[in-house]
């Protein structure tokens, strides 16, 4: 990958990610494709397949891979019509639980590019800390790794797919009304 | 402890204490008389469909062990090694057709027995009646309509008492059509920071908050949401038991506003009719609180959860979500993708609620707060026992009628100290 596309994704994630944090939520929005899947699975505490803990009766049929499946429970599976919507919402002035609004920290590292499955489009990996912190003592932090898939549009890029891995099983926050 | 619990619940007045949302001895008695008493629910049939399917989940605070033993029979018991106290099965789900503890490698099959513990002969000198040290199993254990229910109460009644009156409103959710419900795979799980009663009043008995609460998720184009319409008819159905259910007009129903939903809500409708009869002419059920702690909802999600108690102020959410196993797949995936927008740890309407629950719990810590009782007199003496549905129902489709009930089973519950006795 060339050194001047890694530098322009890097600067596409920092500056969405100060756009998250500043809640310029509308201008957010901007940055993805309108075929946008935003899909945040769970995850589940499984034995391996080679675990000693259990002896597993047909494991033809057993399932090792504990981040949920597509077609499975996630905590988000948003299209960019739902986004819009959920953005809409915090601008009613009845979204209680952004209502005082958190105050939130995307710190994002560990960015690798790759070239996509299709000319043009961009494979891109990221880990990310978020901190949350609400009211006068509610803190969360949230952990975890994306994958985007960015392509250009009109010169700009703009994210098509994106993967949010987050390393809890129990989700220890309360709610998620923040996004990634 | 002997808790003088007339002065907690008084529901003929409308007032109900604030300590029982905070205090640790409340919520120990609580463990013991409510939870360690009560059927409670396990999981769907659906989630452990084969011979060594299990699943983890929570009895009040004991963990437990629910598995499809290899001839197909479901059991559950304590997910606790009874040599050390260990946990033994750390995996949500799987499939087994035995359990190796981490700690001393004792083995159980998955009936429960004790098969093998190393060492038996040189260290024990085969002195271990090993038949005496299998996993401790439920005092009961039965099923309803796919719903997996256990009671740790051998002295219990029988689920189909338990359950009385609410079996035809479980029917209204869970056996709509042939072939009743399954359970989508993967769950939610997250924490609150809450009392465990407050969630189960809200899902069991407040249409009041929907209107004003969710007002923001209703305008944003994620739910039809029919309770906060001032026209729309239903109300609120207590069959017994501390059991309560919420409903919307006959007519009406409120899932989110998704063509393919409403085309099949409208194709199914007259095989629902005629499965659950002249009731579903009256009203539709469409949330509902099963005593002391399952909710369900068919609405802008179709959720089945269990608010398991972790303390008086805290909460661990175990959700899934059901469709009619009849479904076509496409509506499968329209439910599941618009239930967890709106339910679920970001659900649009859901996460509104966290909050509320969480400072009506935090408050309480206040010794003053405390001792001024809290509000439940909306519709006092305006309800009555509808023959038609077999439940008490309110005359206004926002009363505090069905917390009312709730609360009373608790403190009936709360003061027995025998089943005779409630």
């Amino acid at each position: 990958m060339k050194d001047d596309t890694l530098r322009e994704v890097e600067q596409f994630l920092y500056r969405e990610a100060r756009m998250l944090d500043t809640r310029r939520f509308a201008e957010w929005l901007e940055l993805f494709s309108d075929d946008l899947r935003y899909w945040m699975p769970t995850r589940s505490n499984r034995y391996p397949l080679n675990s000693k803990a259990i002896s597993i009766v047909d494991a033809s049929r057993y399932e090792e891979e504990e981040v949920s499946g597509e077609d499975e429970l996630a905590i988000m599976e948003e299209t960019k019509d739902t986004l819009e919507r959920r953005v809409a919402r915090l601008d009613t002035g009845m979204a209680w639980a952004e209502d005082p609004p958190s105050r939130t920290r995307h710190i994002i590292t560990n960015i690798e590019v790759e070239a996509g499955d299709s000319a043009g489009e961009l494979r891109v990996y990221s880990n990310f800390v978020m901190y949350r912190n609400r009211g006068q003592t509610d803190e969360d932090f949230y952990v975890g790794s994306r994958e985007d898939v960015l392509r250009r549009e009109s010169g700009q890029l703009r994210i098509k797919y994106r993967k949010i891995v987050l390393d809890q099983n129990v989700l220890l926050a309360k709610n998620v009304s923040n996004f990634f | 402890m002997v808790l003088d619990v007339k002065s907690l619940v008084d529901a003929e007045a409308g007032l109900i204490s604030r300590r029982i949302f905070i205090e640790d001895e409340i919520y120990q008695e609580e463990l013991e008389r409510i939870f360690a008493r009560c059927w409670l629910f396990l999981c769907h049939e659906s989630q452990i469909p084969e011979p060594g399917d299990f699943i983890t989940t929570y009895m009040g605070e004991d963990s437990v062990l629910v598995m499809r033993d290899t001839s197909g029979k479901i059991g559950a018991f304590l997910n606790v090694c009874p040599h050390r106290g260990n946990r033994l099965c750390r995996a949500d789900n799987g499939n087994a057709s035995a359990f190796i503890c981490a700690y001393h490698g004792w083995a159980f099959n998955n009936q429960g027995n004790l098969q093998a513990v190393p060492n038996l002969q040189d260290a024990y000198y085969n002195d271990l009646d090993r038949s005496k040290w299998g996993l401790i199993p439920v005092a009961q254990l039965d099923t309803y309509k796919g719903l997996v229910f256990a009671t740790f109460d051998k002295t219990a009644p029988s689920l189909m008492d338990y359950l009385g009156g609410m079996t035809w409103y479980l029917d209204s959710f869970f056996d709509r059509r042939e072939g009743g419900v399954e359970i989508i795979g993967g769950v939610h799980r997250w924490i609150i920071p809450c009392n465990w009663k407050l969630p189960a009043e809200n899902f069991g008995g407040d249409a009041y908050h929907v209107s004003w609460n969710h007002l923001s998720a209703l305008t944003s184009g994620f739910t039809r949401a029919p309770a906060a319409r001032q026209t729309s008819g239903g109300g609120t159905l207590s069959p017994g038991n501390g059991h309560c259910v919420l409903a919307v007009g006959a007519e009406d129903y409120a899932a989110a506003p998704l063509e393919i939903i409403q085309e099949y809500e409208e194709s199914i409708r007259a095989e629902t009719l005629d499965r659950l009869g002249p009731r579903m002419e009256r009203m539709t059920p469409n949330v509902g609180t099963l005593f002391p702690h399952m909710s369900f909802l068919r609405g802008s999600s179709r959720s089945l959860r269990v608010w398991h108690p972790k303390g008086p102020d805290k909460i661990e959410v175990i959700a899934c979500q059901f469709v009619d196993k009849a479904a076509p797949q496409e509506v499968k995936d329209a439910l599941r993708v618009t239930g967890l927008r709106a339910f679920g740890p970001s659900g649009v309407l859901e996460q509104d609620d966290m909050d509320n629950w969480e400072e009506c719990t935090r408050t309480n810590r206040g010794a003053v707060t405390r001792r001024y009782a809290l509000n439940y007199q909306m519709g006092l003496g305006h309800d009555s026992f509808d023959e038609e549905m077999g439940a008490w129902s309110s005359d206004f489709r926002f009363s505090d009628s069905n917390p009312r009930y709730f609360y009373q089973r608790w403190a009936q519950l709360m003061q027995a100290d025998s089943w005779d006795q409630v």
